[in-house]
């Protein structure tokens, strides 16, 4: 099955445009992971800050354009994997391993569509 | 036996095997009901056969190839189900040995953590124990719908999530298994709350005996399974003590040892032997030990274990710092150091997470009328009152309030 991993972290930990310390120590955890995941690794990337983000809003179906990320929360999705993994305990497994600051978050969700596995 | 009998005792064995070969829960289910189906027509027309569970087994079999095929055929875009030829020993076996044993992976897939933790409960009782929809939500005190309803949500996640119909790696199994004792844990308190087990829990205080027993044996190097198997038993064996003439319900310290079932008592002992063998500072050891310190009284003539008790509690307290265990070790306190160094304890727990909880106000309510503090203790007493406690435990506290002082 195929698997996103979706990360939430504090951006803040990385600086205002993600080149602080912190980022230069978790990018050498992501290249190394991506390493380790091989094949099982199907696509993946980081994201700038939700500084940089825009929202198109539909409300009614009206389509209004606003600056900043779809919601303010504590933690912002700050990058993706999609991975193959047998099942939910594979996917688990893999999510543990996932770079991660001392307090955030993967949330796992199945693709809907699966692709050629 | 009855073929309700025959059909709930064979249908773990029969769901489970048919859930790991097939991956889907929902498969085992439907095909396990139609073959139970067939038999409630079949068996008393043709006679039983030799071995039920066997024949539910090739019948469900079956049955769930039958519907494969029927869908496969419905739905060609439908992802391609698991290779499901029956081979020849599938087909043969006659002897319900032969059915492959995957009760363990069942229960694993239940209380997978990616289940809601109420509906693994639910969904462990249903397809591990056998219990209808309807006599869970009974014990469980929710409408039938709405437990209807988390039993699907359940499964829908458990098959769209991937769950795996695998017994975890080690590194997973210490998390995984303290995720399926705490639900059975909760299943058997909601047999345990009841001393009367008027109605709804009949039967089901049976099935926790029978479950920790099957992951005792599927689990035989795990403490704390052992520890929870003796726990129950301990708990199933001060049964006949639990209820006076009159229906209430006796307190453990009063309980008369002469009532206790001695036969579930052995057994239980047994079990806490082979925990402590392992790991004897385990959290449901240590439970189990408190247990053991209370059935080791003869008569009531022996002096109740309390600075035992106080002692293991601390332990416990080590180990598993909650509200529930303060609240046991203070009612172990107030007999060694007396009801005042209770209460104290008692007033420095969190009252707003515990004021929904029924033993919190009646220990309160004890203490304060061992302390004279009457109108206190009343009111302590008309919130367990309030809260709709089981028959039993309502005739007792009123008892209790009806023994206080008059109101001046």
């Amino acid at each position: 099955m195929q698997y996103a991993l979706l990360i939430y972290e504090n951006e803040a930990v990385y600086g205002p445009d993600k080149q602080g310390p912190a980022m230069t120590a978790i990018r050498a955890k992501h290249m190394a992971f991506i390493e380790e995941l091989g094949a099982k690794r199907v696509a993946g990337a980081g994201l700038k800050n939700t500084s940089a983000a825009t929202t198109v809003r539909s409300t009614a179906g009206k389509k209004a354009v606003h600056d900043g990320p779809w919601a303010e929360t504590k933690e912002q999705l700050g990058g993706f994997y999609v991975v193959e993994a047998a099942d939910l305990d594979a996917a688990i497994a893999l999510a543990k391993r996932v770079p991660l600051q001392p307090d955030g978050a993967i949330e796992i969700r199945p693709l809907l569509r699966q692709g050629p596995g | 036996m009855t073929l309700d009998l025959t059909f709930r005792e064979a249908s773990a064995r029969v769901i489970g095997a048919l859930a790991s070969r097939f991956r889907s829960l929902d498969i085992a289910e439907d095909a396990f009901a139609e073959a139970c189906a067939r038999a409630a027509k079949a068996w008393p027309r043709d006679g039983a056969p030799r071995d039920g569970p066997a024949w539910l087994y090739r019948t469900a079999f079956r049955a769930a190839l039958d519907h494969i095929r029927r869908t496969k055929t419905a739905e060609r875009l439908a992802p391609e189900p698991p290779s499901v030829e029956p081979n020849a020993e599938d087909l043969m076996i006659d002897d319900a040995r032969q059915i492959p044993d995957e009760r363990l992976r069942l229960i694993f897939v239940c209380c997978h953590p990616a289940v809601a933790p109420e509906a693994r409960a639910a969904l462990t009782l249903k397809l591990v124990c056998g219990l209808s929809t309807r006599e869970i939500a009974r014990a469980f005190l929710t409408p039938e719908p709405t437990l209807g309803q988390r039993i699907v949500r359940a499964k829908r996640k458990i098959a769209e999530a991937g769950v795996p119909f695998e017994i975890p790696g080690p590194e997973a199994w210490p998390e995984r298994l303290d995720a399926v004792l705490s639900t059975l844990e909760i299943a058997y308190s909601k047999a345990h709350e009841d001393a009367a087990l008027a109605g709804p829990y009949a039967g089901f205080a049976e099935e926790m005996l029978t479950v920790t027993r099957v992951l005792a044996e599927l689990a035989p190097l795990e403490p704390e399974v052992h520890a929870l198997a003796a726990i129950v038993r301990y708990g199933e064996a001060r049964r006949p003590a639990r209820l006076d003439e009159g229906g209430a319900m006796t307190p453990l310290s009063e309980q008369d040892p002469c009532r206790w079932n001695r036969t579930l008592i052995e057994e239980a002992e047994a079990c806490l032997l082979r925990a402590a063998d392992l790991n004897p500072a385990g959290p449901r050891a240590l439970q189990g030990a408190i247990q053991s310190a209370w059935c080791a009284r003869r008569s009531l003539a022996d002096p109740a274990p309390w600075s035992i008790v106080l002692a293991l509690y601390e332990a416990l307290l080590t180990l598993r710092d909650d509200p529930v265990v303060r609240l046991n070790r203070a009612v172990a306190l107030a007999e060694v150091l007396g009801p005042q160094a209770a209460l104290t304890e008692i007033e420095a727990l969190d009252a707003r997470a515990l004021g929904e909880f029924p033993p919190y106000h009646a220990v309160r309510a004890d203490l304060l009328r061992r302390l004279g503090s009457v109108e206190e203790a009343r009111a302590a007493y008309l919130r367990v009152l309030a809260l709709d406690p089981a028959p039993a435990e309502r005739l007792w506290l009123q008892r209790q309030v009806r023994r206080l002082a008059p109101s001046t």
